[in-house]
């Protein structure tokens, strides 16, 4: 295999790679901020010089010229070169700032020159804290600058569009963002203006920057140029600890990190899995954190005295039992979801089975037209082919109606999802108990419950979710709920250790916890009341018993899914 | 709660300007059209007809307002954006309406040591303007030049991105004006190196009838 020497190491490589994504690859840190893997190269912040030489080959023989110690004679490039943009070929020897004063130097002045007109503003700025500017200068940077004289004023707080602001000051024009809107997103509507030190990028007159994606370049943007409008000045990143999960606004499965901070989710940003969404997220999916916030329901409620009281989890629980109990298994319809995991599909439809009910059904959400062949899909839920596969009849609102219309459903059991906001009309439930599990006050089937449960969201449950290429992937508490679950602790992954114990550990403080149960504990429950115990350790061994019996969830086990999930074999029909 | 220590956001610059030109002017006329066609085919991809495009485009109407360099996109199929870089990138596209002849004056340094800025005096007290405006007749925009490359017969300007005016005096600038209030042109006269006076005639340019040779610089006021 071809080699290359870095710093005196020796990597072998394959095919043709740029130096510095082979670098990366690698392992070997080296500063840069235009280069982005899945965009051109245009190689104009010059961050990443490094020396790059050549064995010299005698021009005849061909042989390699050798020094008297029998060394191979390196001929250096007279200047640095750009890593990003260097094809490497075997035999090439690069020195980077570890092993060369003249790339560190090189490095130095060059983010000397980038900081001339920067305003250095990090403690009001967004990005402080994950900037590469920031993390950079600081790391390889002047102490100072010889600049001394005034900067260059350009346009700050400009809202670019609906999603994104702009503070053209802080910009070092890498065309990041340009780029991603001509390569990537394909919606052409940002370009770099004027020249020299007074350019930065913008739209042209009469184009707001309003693409979907539009949110995609604050995360590619390496400084605090484009920084979300939704999150502006509601979090330092310091304070915030990520969790790996996936977006459920719609069924793509988007690879994404929670950010929490005191149990309230903070912000939205893609994670990278080259299998579903590469390094991207659409706005959309960002735009939900209201829904993990606000309006969630504080404690179970059972129907009394002509409304919903609140009342304890043993009530409630007992209080379904009992009326799943009063009824025979054929009166009851069981609604399953395609917004929760397969695990509590799953234990839906034991629990229908246990009482001799028909197989659950469950609502579809297609919106069509909406999605795009990209990263949006028609389908508004994430786990319609978890439904699919476990065997759950797809229905919609008007089915629905007309079933209960028939009289024979007594009881109807809703799992997480919002019948009459689905088009059911609201007088159709008269007369039907009505056992509901819900994530938010708004749901409008909640005025119809005689028992409300309310369900943990993605953001606080521990399950699984199929997108709709078949992806099946895991999901992690990024927030804690008011009732102490065992495995939920442990899947909450822990702080950094550096906050372990301070004011920005996630552990701190009890505020914002939601009272609220996944489904996996509740349904168990209710089941063992009626005299049907289900005992599981934990939605992993529910997971691993659906794999085991479900061809169509076959090696789906929490350890396979791990943080990228695992592509199922294709059943026959899709959404 | 704590105060709210947000500033005002700043609106989008010129987002929403109201169109210079109608639906029914933003047309190429045939032989335009064509012209555009011979640039696209010029270029392995029609980004590389986007000068030329622009170069067209403001020769027929003067200047480039948002919906000319639209038109130009779309007449080259490519994206809007990309256009409006190329014209904010280059001063000599007019992205503001110009009076009739736009006199760059050049203030660089060669022209400056020379006069430049005594020139460019003149010509405010002339046109009763200051640099960057436009003459109220809409005849004359007056404004600075960074090096135009003539530093030899400094100072000079150049008259809407065409032809120099070099050895300028303030008669000089005195007969341009009045000449061109009257519609009268005054003739490009070309600067001979003493090198040259010899050899091609004393005449580097075959095209040009007037040539004049090498002069010592005059010295600006101030430094005198
Ligand atoms: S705004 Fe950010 S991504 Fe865009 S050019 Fe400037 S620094 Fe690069
Ligand atoms: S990353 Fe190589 S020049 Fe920017
Ligand atoms: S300085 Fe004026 S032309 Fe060079």
């Amino acid at each position: 295999m071809p080699k290359v020497t870095i710093d005196g190491n020796v990597i072998e490589y394959e095919g043709r790679e740029k130096l510095l994504q082979l670098c990366l690859d690698d392992g070997v840190e080296l500063p840069h901020f235009c280069y982005h893997p899945s965009m051109s190269v245009p190689a104009n912040c010059r961050q990443c010089l490094v020396e790059v030489g050549m064995p010299v080959k005698n021009r005849e023989t061909g042989a390699l010229e050798v020094d008297e110690n029998g060394d191979p004679v390196i001929r250096f490039f007279p200047k640095l070169q750009t890593g990003c943009s260097m094809d490497v070929s075997d035999g090439m020897v690069v020195k980077t700032h570890r092993t060369s004063d003249l790339v560190k130097r090189a490095q130095k002045d060059n983010l000397e020159f980038l900081l001339v007109n920067h305003p250095l503003d990090c403690p009001i700025c967004d990005q402080a804290g994950h900037c590469p500017l920031q993390i950079q200068a600081y790391k390889y940077g002047p102490e100072g600058s010889r600049f001394e004289f005034r900067k260059v004023k350009k346009p700050k707080r400009v809202k670019l569009g609906p999603r994104v602001m702009l503070d053209a000051e802080r910009c070092i024009n890498c065309t990041r963002c340009v780029r991603f809107t001509d390569e990537i997103s394909k919606s052409h509507q940002l370009t770099i203006i004027a020249r020299g030190v007074k350019n930065y990028p913008m739209t042209p007159p009469g184009m707001e920057f309003d693409d979907p994606y539009s949110m995609n370049t604050t995360d590619i943007c390496p400084v605090g140029a484009l920084t979300p409008a939704n999150t502006r000045f509601q979090a330092r990143q310091w304070e915030m600890a990520p969790t790996p999960s996936i977006t459920t606004t719609n069924a793509k499965g988007a690879n994404c990190f929670y950010w929490t901070r005191d149990n309230l989710i903070m912000k939205i940003t893609p994670r990278q899995n080259l299998q579903v969404n590469e390094y991207w997220l659409p706005d959309e999916d960002r735009l939900v954190l209201d829904q993990f916030n606000n309006n969630r329901p504080e404690g179970p409620q059972v129907r009394a005295d002509g409304g919903l009281q609140a009342s304890t989890w043993d009530a409630a629980t007992a209080a379904a039992a009992d009326l799943l109990d009063a009824v025979d298994g054929s009166e009851i319809l069981f609604v399953g979801s395609a917004y929760a995991t397969v695990e509590d599909n799953y234990l839906l439809t034991k629990l229908a089975s246990a009482l001799g009910a028909a197989t659950p059904v469950y609502l579809s959400h297609v919106e069509t037209g909406h999605g795009d062949d990209w990263l949006r899909t028609d389908d508004r839920t994430p786990n319609t082919q978890g439904c699919e596969r476990l065997g759950l009849t797809r229905t919609d609102a008007a089915t629905l109606q007309a079933q209960l219309e028939e009289g024979a459903i007594k009881l109807v059991y809703v799992l997480e999802d919002d019948l009459v906001a689905s088009g059911l009309a609201a007088g159709a439930l008269d007369g039907v108990s009505v056992i509901l599990h819900h994530y938010n006050t708004t749901n409008a089937t909640l005025p119809a419950a005689d028992v409300a449960l309310p369900a943990a969201m993605v953001v606080e449950t521990v399950g699984t979710f199929v997108s709709e290429d078949g992806h099946a992937q895991r999901v992690r508490p990024a927030k804690a709920i008011k009732g102490i679950n065992r495995t939920l602790m442990m899947e909450t992954g822990k702080s950094r250790t550096d906050m372990h114990g301070t004011p920005f550990d996630r552990w701190h403080n009890e505020s914002h916890q939601v009272d609220c149960q996944p489904s996996w504990e509740t349904l168990p429950a209710i089941a063992a009341l009626l005299g049907h115990p289900m005992s599981y350790k934990g939605p992993k061994q529910i997971m691993a018993e659906v794999a085991a019996n479900h061809d169509a969830f076959a090696g789906a086990t929490y350890d396979a899914m791990g943080l990228e999930g695992v592509r199922l074999e294709e059943i026959g029909e899709a959404v | 709660m704590a105060a709210d220590i947000t500033k005002e956001l700043s609106p989008l610059p010129d987002r929403t300007p109201e169109p210079a030109f109608s639906a029914d002017e933003l047309v190429w006329t045939a032989a335009e059209q064509e012209q555009m066609e011979v640039y696209k085919k010029r270029y392995p991809t029609n980004d590389g007809a986007i000068m030329r495009g622009l170069w067209l485009a403001q020769d027929k109407y003067g200047w480039l307002p948002p919906e000319v360099i639209r038109l130009v996109a779309e007449t080259l199929e490519v994206p809007y954006a990309q256009v409006y870089g190329v014209a904010t990138f280059y001063t000599q596209y007019f992205k503001e309406r110009k009076g009739k002849y736009v006199l760059d004056v050049c203030t660089c340094f060669s022209c400056q040591v020379c006069g430049g800025y005594d020139m460019l005096h003149h010509l405010e007290e002339k046109l009763e303007i200051h640099v960057g405006e436009t003459t109220e007749d809409g005849l004359f925009t007056l404004q600075e030049a960074e090096c135009l490359g003539a530093c030899g017969s400094a100072p000079m300007l150049q008259i809407t991105n065409g032809s120099y005016l070099h050895n300028l005096t303030t008669k000089k600038l005195d007969t341009l004006i009045d000449g061109l209030r009257e519609g009268k042109r005054v003739p490009f006269v070309s600067v001979t190196l003493p090198q040259d006076a010899d050899d091609l005639d004393g005449n580097r340019r075959s095209d040009v009838k007037a040539t004049d040779t090498y002069h010592a610089p005059p010295v600006a006021k101030t430094v005198k």
